[in-house]
C-alpha cells in the first residue's frame, strides 16, 4: 500500500506492507535507527517515536496506519550541533550509560518538556514509565529533563 | 511459544481504510470472524503478532475519527466518541467534571505511549475482564451507541462484554459512542490493586458512583473489574448503599457486601480470596474518598 506522511518535517511515499510495523519500517526502511526494538510488545518504550505530536510505541503501530500523518523519531528533535535541550541536558548530567533506551526516552522527555513545563519529580516520572532503562536508576534523566525545563 | 513466534513476519492480512461510514458499513458486509477492525491498535497488534488473532481483512478505522471521535456534552449527555484515546479522555475538562472516576482510569491506563494510541471503544470491544475503563462506565450508568448498516442499538456497558475477550457485538457492528449523563451532583471515584503502579494489568479494580444530600446517600452504583468474567455491577453493595446514611460506618458494611458480589479466580496475579478482600478494601476506599470531598466542599 502507497504511504504519504512527514518523516522528521519532509514529506515521503513509500510503499508499505500493513503486517509490517512503524518501528520496523522506521529502522530497516526509512534509515531512522534511532528507534530500537525492545520487547516488541508496547512495554519498553525502546521504540518511542512521536505520531502527530503523541509519544507512541512504533512496535504496536502497523506502518500504512501513520498515511497523511507526521513521525517524528530523535533523529527530528536535534542534531549533534543544534541538539534538543532534553538532549543537550542529557549530556550535561550524564544521563545515559548503554544507550539503548535513550532515542525513546528522549522523544518521551521531550513530549514532557513540551507539555508538561511544569511537571513534578512524581508526575515525570508518571509520564516516563513507559520508558524502561535497565543500567541506570533515571535519576539522572528526571534531572535532565528538569534542568531543560529550567533553561539552565 | 511467543518468543519464537515473534521472529516470524506477523502474516499477510489485507488492509482496508474506509474513509466514510458508508464504505466502512460495506467493507464489514459479509466478511464476519475473518475481519478485525483497528482501532488504537494496542491489543490487537500484540494479537496479532502472538497469532490469536490472525484475520484475512484488518479494518483501519483511522480515516474516521471525525466521525467516531470527539468528547462533548450535548443536552445533559457527556458522548465521548469511541475512538477518543485515553489521553483524550484523561485531559478532558468534560470527563472531569462529570466523570471523576473515568478520569482517573484513564490516566492509569498503560503508559503515556499506550494512553495516545489506546482508545474507549477499544479497551471495551476487547472485552477484558480487567478493562479499566469498565467499572468507571458502569458506575456512572454509561450506555454504549453501536452502528451498523441497518441503524443503531444502546447498550448499557454490561451488555458489552458478554464473556472474557468476548464482546457482545454483531457481525457488521462497530461502537460509535459511550454516552454518560453529565449530572454535576454526581461523585465519583476510581481505583486499583496492581503488582505495580504503572503499565500492569489491575487484580482488583473498583469505581463508586453516588449523590451525597441531606447526610444520606443517593442513586448508587458500585462497579468492579478483574473479580468476574466481566466487569460487573455489584448489585447487593450498590443497592445497600442507596439511600443508606452517609457516614464511614455504612461505607464498611457496602464495602463487605461488594466482596460477596464478587466471584474472583485465582491466578498468577491474585488469589479468589485476596482478590475478595481486595474488592472490600478498594470499595470501602473510594467511598470514604467521595464522603471526605463532599464534606470539604
Amino acid at each position: 500500500m502507497k504511504v504519504k506522511f512527514r518523516l522528521n518535517g519532509e514529506t515521503r511515499t513509500d510503499e508499505m506492507e500493513p503486517n509490517r510495523t512503524l518501528c520496523d519500517y522506521l529502522h530497516d526502511e526509512a534509515g531512522a535507527t534511532s528507534v530500537k526494538k525492545g520487547c516488541d510488545t508496547g512495554e519498553c518504550g525502546a521504540c518511542t517515536v512521536l505520531l502527530d505530536d503523541m509519544p507512541v510505541t512504533s512496535c504496536l503501530v502497523l506502518a500504512p496506519q501513520i498515511d497523511g500523518r507526521e513521525v517524528v523519531t530523535a533523529e527530528g528533535l536535534g542534531s549533534k550541533s543544534a541538539p534538543h535541550p532534553v538532549q543537550q541536558e542529557f549530556v550535561e548530567k550524564d544521563a545515559v550509560q548503554c544507550g539503548y533506551c535513550i532515542p525513546g526516552m528522549i522523544v518521551t522527555l521531550s513530549w514532557i518538556y513540551e507539555h508538561a513545563p511544569g511537571a513534578s519529580d512524581a508526575e515525570i516520572r508518571r509520564l516516563m514509565s513507559g520508558n524502561l532503562c535497565r543500567c541506570t536508576g533515571y535519576l539522572q534523566q528526571v534531572e535532565a529533563v528538569k534542568a531543560a525545563m529550567k533553561g539552565t | 511459544m511467543k518468543s519464537f513466534e515473534y521472529l516470524a513476519p506477523i502474516p499477510a492480512f489485507e488492509y482496508a481504510v474506509p474513509r466514510t461510514l458508508t464504505e466502512l458499513f460495506e467493507t464489514l458486509e459479509g466478511h464476519g470472524r475473518e475481519l478485525q477492525v483497528l482501532a488504537g491498535g494496542t491489543d490487537l497488534t500484540i494479537a496479532l503478532k502472538e497469532r490469536t488473532s490472525t484475520p484475512r481483512t484488518v479494518v483501519d478505522l483511522g480515516r474516521l475519527r471525525k466521525e467516531l471521535g470527539g468528547i462533548e456534552v450535548v443536552d445533559g449527555i457527556l458522548r465521548i466518541g469511541a475512538l477518543a484515546t485515553f489521553s483524550q479522555v484523561e485531559s478532558s475538562p468534560f470527563v472531569a467534571r462529570y466523570a471523576n472516576a473515568l478520569r482517573q482510569a484513564a490516566a492509569n491506563v498503560g503508559t503515556l505511549q499506550i494512553r495516545s494510541m489506546a482508545t474507549l471503544g477499544g479497551n471495551l470491544a476487547t472485552a477484558s475482564p480487567a478493562a479499566d475503563s469498565a467499572p468507571p462506565l458502569i458506575a456512572l450508568g454509561a450506555t454504549v451507541t453501536l452502528l451498523s448498516r441497518t441503524g443503531t442499538r444502546t447498550l448499557p456497558v454490561q451488555g458489552v462484554f458478554t464473556g472474557p475477550k468476548r464482546n457482545g457485538l454483531r457481525p457488521g457492528e462497530i461502537i460509535s459512542s459511550i454516552e454518560i449523563p453529565a449530572d454535576g451532583e454526581v461523585r465519583s471515584a476510581w481505583t486499583r490493586a496492581a503488582v505495580r503502579n504503572e503499565n500492569a494489568l489491575s487484580t482488583v479494580s473498583a469505581a463508586v458512583a453516588c449523590t451525597i444530600s441531606d447526610g444520606r446517600f443517593g442513586p448508587s452504583r458500585v462497579a468492579l473489574g478483574a473479580v468476574a468474567p466481566t466487569p460487573i455491577l455489584a448489585d447487593r453493595a450498590s443497592a445497600a448503599m442507596t439511600g443508606s446514611e452517609a457516614t464511614p460506618d455504612e461505607a464498611g458494611r457496602v464495602a463487605a457486601l461488594a466482596a460477596e458480589d464478587a466471584s474472583p479466580i485465582s491466578d498468577i496475579r491474585a488469589s479468589a480470596s485476596y482478590r475478595k478482600h481486595l474488592v472490600s478494601v478498594l470499595t470501602r476506599r473510594l467511598i470514604l474518598q467521595v464522603l471526605s470531598e463532599a464534606m470539604a466542599t
